[in-house]
């Protein structure tokens, strides 16, 4: 209609409304369009909105948001949730003779969108001397340095806050590690070695080799309080003991069973025994055996799908029969010899005569043990039960959070009593936390004293399967109540914190089995009851001639019970010394010598040497040495001979940068798999006392407050971390959306005014 | 369609969308506020031992604490969790960081614009009082401020004030600020002991 009035200011009029108008109707179009936006920002991304010019945005996931595929992990973002880092595992060990090397490769790959720093604490044994770690980052390898604990992760920290790639290997328990890698890229994968030493365990004729793989759930003891007095009624105070200071690094989280399984593992063993092999069997794994000649043979799993969910346990017997065994391997290193020796003595053939026994059974009924654990130590301890004879004493305690047992004191074997400690132990159930203390402690109180009676033998055989956190705790009460009693453990199921089984039956001069399947029960049950009647030999020495020339561990050797070896290690300085070894045996003392001259040379001893010592000087600790004193030996041995330690840890760096500034770098655990055969629920049914319960409970709060004290600045909470915590959103889109709202309504009535306007126009233009 | 009826559509919706967005701008501060009348009656609920006592069925969140200034006459219930969810309906306590009252430094984050309005008047010296679920009730006092960037708080939940108990309360920063902002404004305040509430 206008556009063919070309005359006057009508025209110019018309243009500018229709300007006007498409103006109006591209903000429309942009109002929408950040509308959409903001909403899309609001609903997806409201606690992490706060990403800066310099980096992407991190790519969270909400728990309702997730489809499939990855395993999620909670963020530092309250409410939202990153996939966790996976983890591939592959496992070579080479055995030669007694010393065994194995080389593990972690393969850790970030799924997510993030940076991202990998957490996973992983078991090794607990014998196990780690030396050396490399990382590969494309097709470079940046070697691992030993260093004084702090000062490795001052350096790790230092790196990963720089970007920089890095790895640290710490060690939380002698058997638990944890392997720390920063600056993982989103979708990369850094690959991470580490490699150690052991010396092969040789129990009744048989080689033992035994790989744990995954570190089950541990029980946390809560914090607990004492009165302590300092003489006067208002000097009393109370003072808290936290039994597991480091409980945040040893408690990773764990896979529901829903969850599916990850961590899949690869394991070779290329085994040269050195000696004729005669059978090669795995308990809990499928193997392949493939014999390379009468002494040697490669072993590999049958299925390629083999998860971190168990240990592996590989026994050997060699040709060598009955024959009395010995060896002697030597290192030299720095100038310095060492040695490992190895005596089986002679077996005793005098059939001795029974001493009657004192025998107290304690078994663990904790959450832990739900599942397979639960019976196989019950058909451990029936067996047991059948195995006593009159004339003897028992009593079986169980504990879970709580300590009860079958009788107030022991009992005399008869067919009465058995059978009331039969229906007790079948209708044990596995439920509830792991409070050991109290246990041991009842099952070490000598009770025989006060009704005189103290001809028996006192034993007591603990089955569990050590997934507590307070081993300290326990060694110190082991050493300060043992008595004339003896301490035999038994690990149960797929997954027992060996360490706390190995240095439990030492401290307790008593030794220890392990159990992993019901097919194992009775086999291992009856060596392990054989050996209870007494140690054939006690007060094993080794010496040589001139006692300053060799330094010998461990250090005291232990008794040894039927079926044990005596191994020793030692530094010489003399270039051929001779070993004088001595011992108690039933029908008299016993020795016999060894030269270093007839000595194999063996790679590793030198490391499993320092390893002993290690050992030994920690075991002093509960005894109630001088913890200083073992402090500066422990860091003196383990820096010589590059070995992670409580003191010392490993540490790579990459020297480029490969994170960007101002990105996050998000801090994930790795999680683990529930061990084999064991019941989520009862494990998690039984963490009602842990960490979290306690950091609330009054006496956790005076210990974390004393803890305090260096951060006593009005704004304490700012520590020298620069990262910190992530803040979420702190502000609505209301007045955002009410400036749209506002826009949008004022830029329609100026519309229609205008519109209003030019029909008016028209129709009068129409009128003229 | 001829022109003027392109433009009388076009202003309709304008209007429309005007319409939509300040209903949705209203409906922020009204949730936000019948929200805390809901959860008051929770918070009744969890104080009678019910800890996680939902405040409507299909909550994903439950009161945990009561925080109050009695100089500003404010009040506001704390919920467990700071998610986007959360805190549309009341200050969250992030659950990364130590239980509200509990030795190290609690952190409780609400919007800038709704429950939140009050940090800013906060000053030094000003009186925090805290009921949690377990029924006590304690003071924290204001000691610091400070301004830091969301994504590098350097805030680390362990470490706490001369008390060894702190609380943290964050919200946006700039306060009349129109769009979200990586800024964010935290007040410190700390524990005070039981002690020097009794009469000396």
């Amino acid at each position: 209609m206008f556009q063919f009035d070309y005359a006057d200011a009508d025209y110019m009029r018309s243009v500018w409304l229709e300007r006007i108008s498409s103006a109006l109707q591209l903000l429309t179009a942009l109002t929408i369009t950040l509308a959409t936006l903001s909403f899309s920002h609001y609903a997806s991304a409201q606690t992490t909105n706060a990403t800066t010019e310099a980096g992407p945005r991190l790519t969270l996931t909400k728990m309702s948001d997730v489809g499939s595929g990855g395993l999620l992990l909670k963020s530092q973002y309250d409410g939202y949730f990153l996939e966790a880092p996976a983890l591939a595992t592959d496992v070579d060990i080479s055995v030669n003779g007694l010393i065994a090397r194995t080389k593990i490769t972690q393969r850790f790959e970030n799924p997510s969108q993030a940076w991202v720093e990998g957490v996973y604490v992983f078991p090794l044994p607990d014998n196990s001397a780690v030396d050396t770690l490399r990382m590969q980052i494309g097709d470079r390898f940046i070697e691992g340095q030993i260093k004084e604990r702090q000062e490795a992760r001052r350096v790790y920290e230092a790196a990963r806050d720089a970007g920089q790639r890095a790895s640290l290997i710490e060690q939380g328990r002698p058997n638990m590690f944890t392997n720390s890698v920063a600056n993982i890229g989103p979708g990369e994968t850094v690959i991470v070695q580490i490699e150690y030493q052991e010396m092969i365990r040789y129990d009744g004729a048989q080689f033992h080799l035994r790989f744990p793989m995954v570190v089950g759930p541990r029980f946390i003891p809560p914090v607990d309080a004492q009165l302590v007095s300092y003489g006067t009624a208002e000097n009393t105070q109370i003072v808290y003991r936290d039994p597991v200071p480091d409980a945040d690094r040893i408690t990773p989280p764990v896979l529901h069973p829903t969850q599916g399984q990850q961590n899949p593992i690869d394991l070779t063993v290329y085994l040269n025994a050195g000696i004729p092999i005669e059978q090669i069997r795995s308990a809990h794994h499928d193997i392949k055996v493939k014999r390379e000649d009468e002494n040697g043979a490669k072993i590999s799993f049958v299925h390629q799908d083999e998860v971190a969910n168990r240990d592996f346990e590989l026994v050997w017997q060699t040709k060598s029969g009955n024959k009395p065994l010995t060896a002697l391997f030597k290192e030299t290193r720095d100038g310095k010899t060492y040695i490992a020796g190895f005596v089986v003595p002679p077996k005793d053939s005098a059939a001795e005569a029974r001493q009657s026994r004192e025998t107290i059974f304690v078994i663990d009924n904790s959450g832990s043990m739900g599942g397979a654990s639960i019976l196989q130590a019950k058909e451990s301890l029936l067996y047991a039960l059948t195995t006593l004879v009159e004339g003897d004493r028992f009593n079986v305690i169980r504990f879970d959070d709580t300590t009860d047992s079958v009788f107030r004191t022991p009992q005399l074997v008869s067919g009465q009593s058995i059978a009331v400690a039969k229906r007790y132990i079948e209708n044990l159930e596995a439920e509830g936390g792991t409070m050991m203390l109290p246990a041991l402690q009842s099952a070490l109180n000598d009770t025989s004293v006060e009704i005189d009676d103290e001809e028996r033998l006192r034993q007591v055989v603990f089955l569990t399967d050590g997934a507590i956190g307070n081993e300290a705790q326990l060694f110190e009460e082991i050493d300060r109540s043992l008595g004339r009693s003896r301490l035999f453990t038994v690990g149960i199921g797929s997954a027992p914190n060996s360490y706390f089984m190995s240095r439990a039956a030492r401290l307790g001069r008593g030794t220890f089995t392990h159990i992993g399947s019901e097919r194992q029960v009775k086999e291992r049950m009856a060596a392990l009851l054989s050996k209870l009647s007494a140690p054939v030999m006690t007060g094993v020495s080794v010496s040589t001639r001139d006692a300053a020339a060799a330094e010998i561990w461990p250090n005291p050797l232990p008794d040894l019970y039927a079926g044990e070896p005596i191994v020793f290690t030692a530094m010489v300085a003399e270039e051929a010394p001779r070993f004088t070894i001595r011992g108690q045996t039933l029908k008299g003392a016993w020795s016999t010598r060894l030269s270093v001259k007839d000595a194999e040379t063996a790679s590793g001893v030198a490391r499993i040497w320092a390893r002993n010592k290690i050992a030994s000087l920690e075991e002093w600790r509960f005894q109630g040495a001088n913890l200083t004193t073992i402090d500066t030996q422990v860091l003196a041995v383990a820096l010589e001979h590059d070995l992670v330690t409580r003191l010392t840890s490993l540490v790579a760096v990459d020297h480029d940068v490969a994170r960007p500034a101002q990105t996050r770098l998000e801090t994930q655990d790795v999680p683990l798999n529930l061990p084999e055969g064991w019941d989520f629920d009862k494990v998690f049914g039984e963490q009602v006392p842990t960490r979290r319960a306690s950091y609330q409970s009054p006496e956790a709060k005076v210990m974390l407050a004393s803890l305090d004290t260096s951060s006593t600045s009005a704004t304490g909470a700012i520590g020298d971390d620069t990262q910190g915590l992530a803040l979420p959103q702190g502000s609505t889109d209301r007045w955002l959306l009410l400036i749209i709202g506002l826009a949008c309504m004022i830029g329609g009535l100026v519309m229609s005014v205008l519109q209003w306007r030019e029909i008016s126009a028209a129709s009068r233009r129409e009128l003229i | 369609m001829t022109r003027p009826q392109t433009k009388t559509l076009a202003s309709a919706a304008l209007f429309a969308a005007g319409a939509v967005f300040l209903a949705w701008s209203a409906y922020i501060p009204i949730k936000a506020a019948v929200a805390q009348v809901l959860l008051e009656q929770a918070w009744q609920r969890t104080l009678t031992g019910d800890q996680t006592a939902k405040p409507w069925p299909w909550a994903d969140t439950w009161p945990v604490a009561r925080i109050a200034v009695p100089r500003l006459n404010r009040s506001a219930i704390v919920l467990h969790g700071a998610s986007g969810q959360a805190m549309a309906f009341g200050p969250g306590h992030m659950t990364a960081t130590p239980a509200i009252g509990a030795p190290g430094t609690a952190v409780i984050a609400a919007h800038r614009d709704t429950h939140f309005r009050f940090v800013k008047d906060l000053a030094l010296g000003d009186t925090i009082e805290v009921a949690t679920a377990d029924g006590d009730v304690r003071d924290f006092v204001v000691s610091a401020t400070k301004i830091v960037h969301a994504e590098s708080s350097g805030l680390n939940p362990t470490l706490a004030g001369a008390t060894g108990t702190t609380l943290a309360l964050v919200t946006c920063y700039p306060f009349d600020a129109i769009a979200h902002g990586p800024l964010r404004y935290v007040v410190f305040a700390d524990l005070v002991p039981e002690e020097k509430l009794l009469p000396s």
